[in-house]
């Protein structure tokens, strides 16, 4: 009996020691010699493979990082300026900072201002309804409704809300990836800059139809009527298309565009609520 | 026995209500709107100004490129504008808007309706005559039939199939100007072989659910025959009815046991299709000089009173809105309407959008008929492959469109995909599989397009 | 007016769903219930009640409360599941055990790998393993209970194929009555009973086009030639091939259980070499293995393998050669 005990043990330590061995020498035949930095790089990222820097996922954006030599090009959106000093710091690179950003819809036709005019049958996915045609609404240019944009999303931070039936994005989640705006077929999502405390202001409507067209289909359409550029002393506001459009570069938040327009298309969020007084006066 | 193709298919019920209803002209309606966008290429490019006055038959749009065609007036009367506007499904698109005053054609066009049977021997004349005429493949694609008519160098056409399938469900346009002009479409199929050569011979194939149609052709063709002495060698072949017996790949394979091979065009395989309408208005424009301004339309579906069950000769440009008054409105409970067959036509979202040069039907389907199944799981059970007439997995491709995956898509040959709607009608678990197939295919097709630059 | 309903083509829709087929499949095992009934009576309807019951309970239960998922699963399906499974146990089994059955049907083989068309193994058969390994002495009891009509006195409790693998009379059984055994089989599951009644239940399938006859011919075409291969070597040691296909469960396993869509291949080629492996491992079981009857394992064994069958095996496709 005891024999036998040894006679396993023994034989199975030998058999472990020769593979080991062979895995051993396997690995050193088959060893590919990488870039160290590119490991230290990807242990820096996020790693939510989001795609967001245009790569396949981190570890394709490191490689690329290490590869090109470049950090203005290959900029991790996720990871924001923080991550990127860091790996500017790996590479022995100047760190280049960007500003923060955020995902935007640029659609405030929600049901009660926009009504259907037709019944959209179809599966639930905007790429194949805007393939089918312009809308289900008299407005072509919004927002299909069908969460193409919440599906992409990795970091969960759109919501369809089923009241209005537009995507509503929490901004303490975005990572500014801008993978929604990839896959909204209407391209009603943009990419803004976060702004000072979160706060911004921008035209939630890209209608480019005529004015009474575009009210007549969207109780919240910009009707181009440029009073809002006329009210901007930045010189951000531009009209083009019958549609105005905020250049957020040159926004200095001052909000007055927004009492100025007729239809509420001007959205200003984050800023902080007014004094009681005012509206008590 | 008669002939069909080997791989998928399926049998919906035929439903061709509108068969015996004879073609009636549509009344002339008070406004046109003419599309620039009639055909597969460039949009044309319109020749008139506003406040002009035409005359029918007088060409308002020229040719936008290579692959393009004119656009001739299908009223007299005076252009009021020229302006971008909704087709059916919402894309704007420009529009020659005439209004119209009584009918006034050009003198070129020979309206007596006694068969011309002197077909011109020069096949660079006839290929220029059709292309004047503004025609295009009326079967559905609207590609411009000129550019079809001349195989590029090197290739040959050994077969001319005539298409009168009419393999959808409903529509009955086909069979009715089969049955009601038969010789014309006879000598158009003729003046089509006489073009692409005499090594060519002609096949019209016909489904057997149309045997008056199969009757007329052949009696059309003995006929002519005993007028010609024999020149009209055309045999007439009675298919099976199976959906998609009309499409193009499946066509070929029947009639001359050939397949087309992946990606390749009819002709890499000797064979042209066209379809019996297009025959038809190749014959007006050569033999008649009478431009493409007019097509078969049939109005009809299960909803709508047996006495509105009509196939109308239409004027192009007409509103779908003009139609449908025509049958006194929408019917109560029809739920959608549909520019096409009900397998492959497309849902219309806007009812003043016109009828094109193309159109063939406007049908009317009830909730019951048309509503989408609920979308369930997929329980593995192939049927969809089973009736994937181009032999591809469907299951497969969904799966691999929903995971973007397009390496392993175009290793399944989901460019292949002819869109017959096969799989989608035969899913038991209702899953939407075409709808994810054909955007995977554009995807796959322009993968391979920026590939090849 | 009303708004017009817009979707892509195509605009129109077989009325066939996963609901119709699933209710075909139980119409297709109407006769071979009836059969059970007939010859095993009220006790056998009993098992056979209580296990659809429990099978729709349990993926009900698993469904709303467990996954929460918001759509109610296809009832019609784990019906067939709960049918089958019941069909293939001992007439006179205990109804614990068919509850365990079912319990491990729906709940471990069918629901934990995601439900309906996600799960590897066939669930019915699974459990029928599951159960003939944990419960041997109540799985391979063959007592036979009153049934509503006996037509013979030769019941002995003892199955054709028992008879076979403990080496009895071969001889005795080749001479069987091969037109009898045809009709009516004392002795094996609940629902071995008539090949007739399965026949029918395979016409039914075909006409109605749920399955196709590929997966069922070649089981039962592989497993009659390795038969017939042993029998005309030495008749004496083996038993007509005949006997191979009406004995046992091999109707009820490849037209039933063998035809699952779920973990049967997609393509042709793919339906070939699966019915060929079953049909061979089911007869090296039962010429060489401990058990009597192998098609469980045998199906089982192939279900592993459909994943990668369908890897290799596609169909033709239009255009390629």
């Amino acid at each position: 009996m005891g024999k036998i005990i040894i006679f396993t043990i023994l034989a199975l330590s030998l058999l472990g020691g020769l593979l080991a061995m062979i895995l051993h020498l396997v690995a050193r035949k088959f060893h590919v010699e990488e870039d160290s930095r590119i490991d230290e790089i990807e242990k820096l990222m996020p790693g939510a493979n989001c795609g967001g820097c245009g790569h396949a996922g981190c570890r394709a954006f490191a490689t690329a990082c290490v590869k090109e030599m470049d950090i203005e090009k290959n900029f991790c959106p996720v990871g924001g300026n923080e991550t990127m000093k860091k790996v500017a710091g790996v590479l022995g690179l100047e760190a280049v900072t960007k500003e923060p950003m955020v995902a935007v819809v640029r659609c405030g036709g929600a049901c009660s201002v926009r009504p259907t005019v037709t019944e959209y049958g179809g599966t639930a996915s905007c790429r194949v309804k805007a393939s089918l045609y312009s809308s289900d609404t008299a407005c072509p240019y919004g927002c299909l409704g069908c969460g193409d944009c919440a599906g992409v999303c990795a970091s969960g931070a759109i919501v369809m809300n089923p009241e209005t039936g537009l995507p509503e994005i929490d901004e303490n989640l975005c990572a500014g990836c801008g993978a929604c705006v990839k896959a909204c077929p209407k391209g009603v999502i943009e990419l803004r800059k976060k702004g000072p405390r979160g706060m911004r202001v921008f035209v939630s409507c890209i209608n480019k139809d005529k004015g009474p067209v575009a009210r007549k289909a969207c109780g919240a359409a910009c009707i181009g009527c440029g009073k809002c550029a006329k009210a901007c002393i930045h010189d951000a506001i531009e009209v083009t298309d019958n549609v105005a459009y905020i250049d957020f570069t040159k926004c200095k938040l001052c909000k007055k565009c927004v009492a100025e327009c007729p239809t509420g298309a001007i959205h200003a969020v984050n800023f902080p609520v007014l004094p009681k007084k005012q509206e008590e006066q | 026995m008669a002939k069909t193709f080997p791989i998928g298919g399926i049998h919906p019920a035929d439903k061709k209500i509108s068969r015996d209803s004879a073609i009636v002209a549509l009344p002339l309606p008070p406004v046109v709107y003419i599309s620039m966008c009639q055909h597969i290429g460039a949009p044309a490019v319109p020749v008139v100004t506003v406040g002009q006055k035409v005359r029918t038959g007088e060409v308002i749009a020229e040719p936008g490129g290579f692959v393009s065609a004119y656009i001739h007036s299908s009223v007299t009367g005076i252009v009021k504008s020229i302006a971008p506007r909704a087709d059916i499904t919402g894309k704007m698109v420009p529009h020659i808007e005439i209004e119209t005053m009584p009918d006034e054609w050009v003198d070129t066009v020979d309206l007596s309706t006694k068969i011309a049977c002197h077909i011109p021997d020069d096949p660079a004349a006839i290929v220029e005559a059709v292309k004047q005429a503004g025609v295009v493949g009326l079967g559905g694609a609207t590609f411009p039939t000129h550019v079809k008519l001349t195989p590029p160098p090197g290739k040959v056409a050994e077969y001319l199939i005539l298409n009168g399938t009419e393999c959808e469900p409903y529509l009955t346009s086909d069979n009715r100007i089969m049955v009601e002009r038969a010789e014309e479409i006879v000598v158009g199929a003729w003046i089509i072989n006489r073009v692409l050569g005499k090594q060519c011979r002609c096949f019209i194939g016909i489904e057997e659910n149309k045997p008056d149609a199969i009757e007329a052709i052949k009696k059309a063709i003995g006929r002519l025959n005993i007028l010609s002495g024999g020149i009209y060698e055309i045999e007439v072949v009675a298919l099976k009815k199976k959906y998609p017996q009309g499409g193009e790949k499946q066509l070929i394979r029947t009639i001359t046991g050939r397949e087309v091979k992946s990606m390749a065009l009819p002709i890499d395989s000797g064979a042209v299709v066209q379809n019996v309408a297009t025959a038809l208005a190749v014959y007006e424009a050569v033999m008649k000089h009478k431009p493409l301004t007019t097509n078969t339309l049939t109005v009809t579906g299960d909803c709508l009173d047996d006495a509105f069950q009509r196939n109308y000769l239409f004027r192009i440009g007409t509103p779908i809105s003009f139609v449908i008054d025509q049958i006194g409105g929408v019917p109560e409970n029809a739920a959608k309407v549909i520019s096409g067959g009900p397998m492959m036509g497309k849902a219309v979202s806007n009812l003043d959008a016109t009828l094109v040069k193309g159109s063939s039907a406007i049908l009317f389907l009830t909730e019951s008929q048309t509503r989408r199944p609920k979308e369930t799981v997929c329980i593995r059970c192939g049927k969809c492959a089973d009736a994937c007439p181009m032999g591809l997995e469907p299951f497969l491709l969904y799966r691999l469109a929903n995971a973007a995956n397009l390496e392993e898509l175009e290793k399944y040959s989901v460019q292949d995909c002819i869109e017959c709607g096969c799989c989608l009608y035969t899913c038991p678990a209702g899953l939407p599989l075409l709808d994810k197939i054909r955007l995977a295919k554009a995807d796959v097709l322009g993968a391979i397009r920026s590939r090849k630059k | 007016m009303k708004k017009l309903l817009v979707s892509p083509s195509p605009h129109i829709h077989s009325s066939v769903s996963t609901k119709t087929i699933m209710r075909d499949v139980v119409i297709a095992l109407a006769p071979a219930v009836i059969c059970a009934f007939l010859f095993y009576g009220w006790y056998s309807l009993a098992v056979m009640v209580v296990s659809v019951a429990a099978s729709i309970a349990i993926e009900w239960a698993v469904a709303k409360w467990l996954l929460k998922s918001p759509d109610t699963p296809c009832l019609w399906a784990s019906a067939v599941t709960g049918l089958l499974l019941a069909l293939s146990l001992p007439p006179s089994i205990p109804l614990w055990i068919v509850l365990i059955g079912d319990l491990f049907a729906i709940g471990v083989v069918k629901m934990t790998f995601g439900g309906l068309g996600q799960n590897i193994f066939n669930p019915a058969i699974a459990a029928r393993v599951f159960l003939l390994i944990s419960f041997p002495v109540q799985m391979t009891d063959w007592t036979v209970c009153g049934g509503i009509i006996s037509p013979v006195d030769d019941i002995t409790g003892a199955t054709l194929l028992g008879v076979m693998s403990e080496g009895g009379d071969v001889m005795a059984l080749s001479s069987l009555d091969l037109g009898r055994t045809f009709f009516y089989n004392i002795g094996g599951s609940a629902g071995e009973i008539s090949a007739l009644a399965f026949l029918l239940g395979f016409a039914y399938l075909l006409i109605r086009k749920v399955i196709t006859p590929l997966i069922p011919l070649t089981i039962l075409g592989t497993a009659f030639i390795f038969g017939w291969i042993f029998f005309a070597i030495d008749p004496t040691q083996y038993v007509n091939p005949f006997i191979n296909i009406l004995a046992g469960g091999m109707l009820l396993g490849s037209i039933f259980m063998a035809t699952d869509y779920v973990t049967s291949p997609m393509s042709e080629s793919g339906c070939v070499i699966y019915g060929v492996g079953i049909g061979l491992i089911t007869m090296l079981i039962r010429y060489f293995g401990a058990y009597p009857e192998g098609i469980s394992f045998a199906i089982l064994f192939m279900n592993a393998l459909v994943p990668l069958i369908d890897r290799a095996c596609h169909r033709k496709k239009f255009g390629r050669t």
